[in-house]
């Protein structure tokens, strides 16, 4: 299960389920054993009974026993009438073990089993005075109760009660077939309503979820959440987030304070430099030999002004609020733009520079300076890092809705274990890279073509073997 | 015309404030917001430079207050930050263009003339080198009356050489002039633009025009 609901209704169900079953069974085994208790119960009150009638008898008659036409003992008719009332199975012997009466639903049992049961009740080891037989073969099981008649005369023995476990069993039984209906329902019922309860309980949380989304995309960080009233779960967790909140405002604050200082801090004194360098610079008549250092030291503060700036940029961009000026541009146009610088860069370097278009325009949405800035940067790479003889390859295309623009060399290419760094901050090659007598940038260059591609929707991806050459692909979507 | 810089660091302040001076302009540099402001309303200004960051109001808002008040005199905006999104704030705010430091010269100069209600009187339509001509409004060159095709880069670099003829101009500064914007090509890339313009113009037995001034840039001269 995905969600927290889910998983909530499952074990809150399984739970159910469990205490359901365990119940279901200890009702059905207590009802079973008060049936059982019941039947043992009627059995002995039968017995009773029964030799309760016998001695009864034997006082207002004195005598129980005839001999039937074929000379066997029976019962006398008038008794045994008496006794027909008994239900279940009712068993009487003589004194020698012989058959004197047996109740009707005994006599409807085969003579192989009334036997069982007079061997049972005139048992010579001592019978039993209770207990459970199954009378074979393929009879019922019984339960039975044996019971002495002692005042009923001495032809008498003992008398058997027995009843079917089966008419026991038939109470309990109906129980279950009750519960396993009524189980599932209950349980399809419980999943209902737990996965209700669920969700009622959790729909704050979702809120919060979906509040805290909107207030977390960097510019709406002085919003807050409500906080409920009761100090519960969720008003803690509202709470807490809140708190959350406000130190993450605090700190982007100041890291928004500290990118504005210095800004200032670092710039006003470039400013300053700047200033009277170029002031000398353009004097007439200052000496070529003061010249070339002022030019040289112009160069730097550029450098440092382009470092400074591509720090700040990168730090913005963490924060999230550098903004993109989007307008429909025809790509083209930038690459075409581009291309005069990348010829010259290339012609400087001994490097063969080839650029090609789609015959139709590519207009994608893009802050134009951004994307002149990551072509001009990839291009200044691949002249740098490909040697006299090589060549460079701008390409512009589309696919699938999307689209390609990518920069190819022939140069030293990129050791397979550089290639996850190479839009690092501050990352450099191996210096064996860069052709001897050149200075390489602060490092900042890629990562800022990665923010740049990223801002946009897109992406930039490298392939490169050593030796062979690398390509950069930027891929942007056409409607971001 | 009159300018009113108000900036609080001395040095960039007198930095501006001379070189406007110099350019035929008049100048006064105050140091902070409220004085600024108190300045900038009396109507004596033709044109306010203004830095965003000074001392008792900020930039912005003298800026916004001068505007709430109806005062419509044109604004030049000093800006360390690069961002975009606060120069498209000052722009809202009724300021006319913006600078970001550090700025060379020549921009901050070219961008006071735009907004300045002055038509450019440094710049003449057709700079002339002996027979070297460049209509800066057609962008038509020509040398002993021969037209000589030239690409967008050619041309700037050729613009600017010739804008500052007789004087030496550094590699620097041509970069930053034929690139508009912050560009580190790490390499002599106006080298090769010379070599090129150099084979259009430069023939022989005509006079050589463009000179290299080893280790500093090149000088356009007769």
């Amino acid at each position: 299960m995905e969600t927290i609901r889910g998983r909530l209704t499952a074990w809150y169900s399984t739970a159910l389920a469990l205490t359901l079953a365990a119940f279901s069974v200890a009702l059905y085994l207590a009802r079973r054993s008060a049936s059982f208790q019941d039947l043992d119960q009627r059995i002995r009150s039968e017995a009773a009974l029964s030799a309760g009638i016998l001695a009864e008898s034997y006082r207002a008659r004195g005598v129980l026993v005839r001999p039937d036409t074929a000379g066997r003992p029976q019962l006398i008719q008038d008794v045994a009438a008496l006794l027909e009332v008994v239900p279940d199975f009712l068993i009487i012997t003589a004194h020698d073990g012989s058959l004197l009466f047996a109740s009707s639903d005994a006599r409807a049992l085969t003579f192989q089993q009334v036997e069982q049961l007079r061997e049972a009740v005139h048992a010579p080891r001592g019978a039993r005075p209770s207990g459970t037989l199954r009378i074979e073969p393929a009879g019922p099981t019984i339960h039975f109760a044996l019971h002495a008649v002692p005042d009923a005369g001495p032809q008498l023995g003992a008398i058997l009660a027995g009843a079917n476990v089966q008419t026991a069993e038939l109470g309990p039984q109906q129980l279950l077939s009750v519960l396993l209906l009524v189980l599932p329902v209950g349980l399809v019922a419980a999943l209902v309503v737990g996965s209700w309860i669920a969700r009622r309980a959790l729909e704050p949380i979702g809120q919060i979820i979906t509040e805290v989304h909107e207030i977390s995309d960097g510019r709406s960080l002085h919003r807050r959440l409500a906080e409920p009233m009761v100090k519960d779960e969720l008003g803690r967790l509202a709470e807490t987030l809140n708190q959350m909140m406000t130190r993450l405002e605090r700190s982007f604050g100041a890291l928004r304070r500290f990118t504005a200082d210095a800004s200032h801090e670092l710039k006003t004194p470039l400013t300053v430099l700047r200033a009277g360098v170029e002031r000398a610079i353009t004097t007439r008549g200052v000496p070529q030999d003061a010249l070339a250092p002022l030019e040289e030291t112009l160069q730097e503060i550029n450098r440092m002004t382009e470092l400074v700036d591509a720090l700040l940029t990168l730090a913005r961009a963490d924060e999230g609020t550098v903004p993109l000026h989007k307008e429909p541009v025809d790509l083209r146009a930038i690459v075409a733009e581009a291309q005069e610088t990348g010829e010259l860069l290339a012609e400087e370097a001994g490097v063969h520079m080839e650029v090609a278009t789609p015959p139709d325009a590519v207009v994608v949405p893009v802050d134009r300076s951004r994307i002149r800035q990551l072509l001009l940067n990839l291009l200044t790479n691949a002249v740098k890092y490909t040697p006299r003889g090589g060549s460079v390859r701008v390409q512009l295309g589309q696919s699938d809705g999307r689209v390609k623009l990518s920069v190819a060399d022939t140069g030293v290419g990129i050791a397979p274990g550089d290639l996850p760094h190479i839009f690092d901050r501050f990352w450099r090659a191996d210096s064996a890279r860069t052709r001897t007598g050149e200075r390489s940038g602060a490092g900042l260059g890629l990562a800022i073509c990665k923010w740049i591609a990223e801002a946009h929707g897109g992406q930039i991806d490298v392939a490169s073997r050593p030796g062979r050459g690398t390509t950069f692909t930027v891929t942007l979507p056409r409607g971001s | 015309m009159k300018i009113l810089v108000v900036e609080d660091d001395k040095t960039v302040g007198q930095y501006v404030k001379r070189g406007l001076d110099e350019a035929g302009y008049r100048a006064d540099l105050v140091g902070d917001g409220d004085e600024g402001l108190r300045l900038a309303s009396d109507g004596h200004y033709e044109l306010l430079v203004l830095d965003l960051r000074l001392p008792k109001i900020s930039g912005i808002d003298v800026l916004r207050t001068l505007r709430d008040r109806g005062h419509g005199i044109p604004v030049l905006v000093l800006t360390a930050q690069d961002a975009v999104d606060f120069k498209v704030q000052a722009l809202r705010m009724g300021a006319d263009d913006y600078v970001t430091k550090p700025f060379a010269f020549e921009e901050l100069l070219a961008r006071v003339e735009a907004i300045g209600r002055r038509p450019k009187a440094i710049a003449p339509p057709v700079l002339r080198v002996a027979d070297l001509t460049l209509d800066t409004g057609s962008r038509e060159v020509r040398r002993g009356g021969k037209p000589i095709e030239l690409t967008p880069k050619e041309y700037a670099v050729l613009e600017y050489l010739m804008r500052h003829q007789g004087r030496v101009m550094s590699r620097t500064l041509i970069t930053e002039y034929a690139w508009d914007y912050h560009f580190d090509p790490g390499t002599n890339i106006v080298d090769v633009v010379i070599t090129r313009l150099r084979k259009k113009i430069d023939h022989a037995p005509e006079p050589r025009l463009i000179h290299t001034v080893r280790g500093v840039g090149y000088v356009v001269k007769a």
